[in-house]
């Protein structure tokens, strides 16, 4: 599996710099880069050293727009030609969206794709924001808040130049996706082992930094009261932004049978205002393998089943990012879909239970 | 039927109301006269009434409505949709309120760890 990092930010927010300079690092040198840039004249690849074999430029619009015509053919095209021996064999792909564009659609890609799941596996998304111009922007642009809030890591770009109110600006970063870390790139200068493998999907096979891609203790802290079902509390807590995250923590298992249940439910009610949501669930039937979740809008992975529990913290804990959702009706969903599925559960065990009458005779045949 | 527990039904009425916040629709919930749980009003007039199912159906909802603008006594306000789970519901109300809204879960094969 090849992981596959996105690196989008709004317009001038610094991503062909920052990718720039991370190419020049000896750490990326099996890198394959996918370059979207919006306008008629490509300047981007310019800008870039790497190998012109390994570099591919989309110059024909948006990439969330042409996503299925363009990357997926882009990103089959370029696996083809590595199996072949036509390109060096990269380890990695980043892709570099243009300004504009809506991460989502380039996740779905990654996720959805038949051509493309089983070669690629998405690493993570880094979102580059402006320190200086970037208060304004998350203000007027509803594509830099969705940039900011699907992201596994934000950088802070031109730091350096004077006035950039970076504590003010970190606060309302961290205020819609506190499960990010920011993180400053002065000319684009940050290492690359800080910005890759962040995802539940580990390249070298060891056991993946679950904790750390799950970041929930984060949004704990920034989000407000975490909910426990018992002593019941809700907690009515909303940022300012239309974009808000929280983190949901149970300590009571969930049926296996409720994940599906509340994946649909989330899908069908949320649709495309559910940005991202990534857990770790406790199921009641298998205790002692946890099964990790991960969701952008409708499309999710299958549970993958860890082989045990990754820290002492055993509970069920859930991180959503999204619009316009209370965290209150998502706790009450998974309450009243569980209890359900455990009414289900001891219906079905009755029904199924032989009759007293007849256990009797048999032991006397 | 099991036995309702102690303070589920205003719960579902909450969590009806914020279904509507959810959904961006305009409107009231309240508890209905026995078997309605639920009333839900929208501000277009659409109507709709949420009762628990009997025991011995495979189903644990069932819901009626009279959509904004039509008469009483439609086909959907007396014969009501019987849901299986709370998923069910939900699908039903929006329906019954127009709401386009979201999509099929899509679930697609997870990374393979080595």
């Amino acid at each position: 599996m090849i992981p596959v990092s996105i690196i989008t930010g709004f317009l001038g927010s610094g991503k062909t710099t920052l990718l720039a300079r991370l190419m020049r690092d000896p750490a990326m040198g099996r890198t394959a880069v996918i370059i979207n840039e919006f306008g008629a004249i490509a300047l981007d690849h310019d800008l870039i050293e790497t190998s012109d074999e390994s570099f591919i430029q989309l110059s024909n619009g948006c990439l969330c727009c042409n996503v299925r015509s363009d990357l997926t053919l882009t990103l089959g095209d370029l696996a083809a030609r590595r199996a072949q021996g036509t390109v060096p064999p990269f380890e990695r792909v980043v892709i570099e969206t243009s300004g504009l564009a809506d991460p989502a659609p380039i996740l779905h890609a990654l996720m959805t794709d038949r051509d493309l799941i089983g070669v690629y596996a998405l690493d993570g998304v880094i979102t580059t924001v402006d320190a200086l111009t970037g208060m304004a922007t998350l203000d007027n642009h509803e594509e830099s808040r969705r940039q900011a809030a699907v992201s596994d890591r934000i950088v802070l770009t031109k730091t350096d130049l004077a006035g950039a109110p970076t504590d003010t600006l970190k606060e309302r970063l961290a205020a819609f996706n506190p499960g990010a870390p920011v993180m400053a790139a002065v000319r684009g200068a940050i290492a690359p082992s800080v910005l890759f493998n962040c995802g539940f999907y580990d390249v070298d096979g060891k056991h993946p930094d679950v904790g750390a891609w799950l970041a929930h203790e984060s949004v704990d802290a920034a989000g407000g009261p975490v909910y426990r079902p018992h002593p019941p509390q809700r907690s009515l807590h909303q940022h300012s932004e239309d974009i808000t995250s929280f983190c949901i923590v149970r300590d009571e298992p969930l049926h296996a049978a409720t994940l599906p249940l509340l994946l649909s439910a989330l899908a069908e009610n949320c649709g495309a205002d559910l940005l991202r949501m990534k857990g770790i669930v406790r199921v009641l039937e298998v205790p002692e393998r946890p099964a990790v979740i991960h969701g952008v809008q409708h499309v999710y992975h299958a549970p993958v089943w860890l082989p045990r529990w990754p820290s002492a913290d055993r509970r069920t804990r859930m991180v959503f990012i999204g619009r316009n959702i209370r965290e209150s009706w998502v706790l009450t969903l998974i309450e009243l879909l569980d209890a359900e599925v455990a009414a289900e559960t001891a219906k079905r065990t009755l029904e199924v239970a032989p009759p007293l009458f007849k256990m009797v005779t048999r032991s006397h045949i | 039927m099991l036995p309702p527990v102690e303070g589920e039904e205003e719960q579902l009425r909450i969590f009806l109301a914020e279904s509507l916040e959810l959904w961006r629709v305009s409107g009231i919930v309240r508890a209905g006269n026995t078997p309605v749980i639920a009333e839900i009003s929208a501000a277009n007039g659409a109507l709709v009434w949420v009762e628990r199912a009997a025991g011995d159906t495979p189903f644990r909802w069932l819901a009626r409505w009279r959509g904004a603008g039509s008469a009483p006594g439609g086909v959907r306000e007396l014969r009501p949709r019987a849901c299986a789970s709370l998923v069910g519901l939900l699908g039903a109300v929006r329906d019954a309120l127009s709401v386009e809204r979201g999509s099929a879960l899509r679930i697609v094969p997870a990374p393979q760890q080595t």
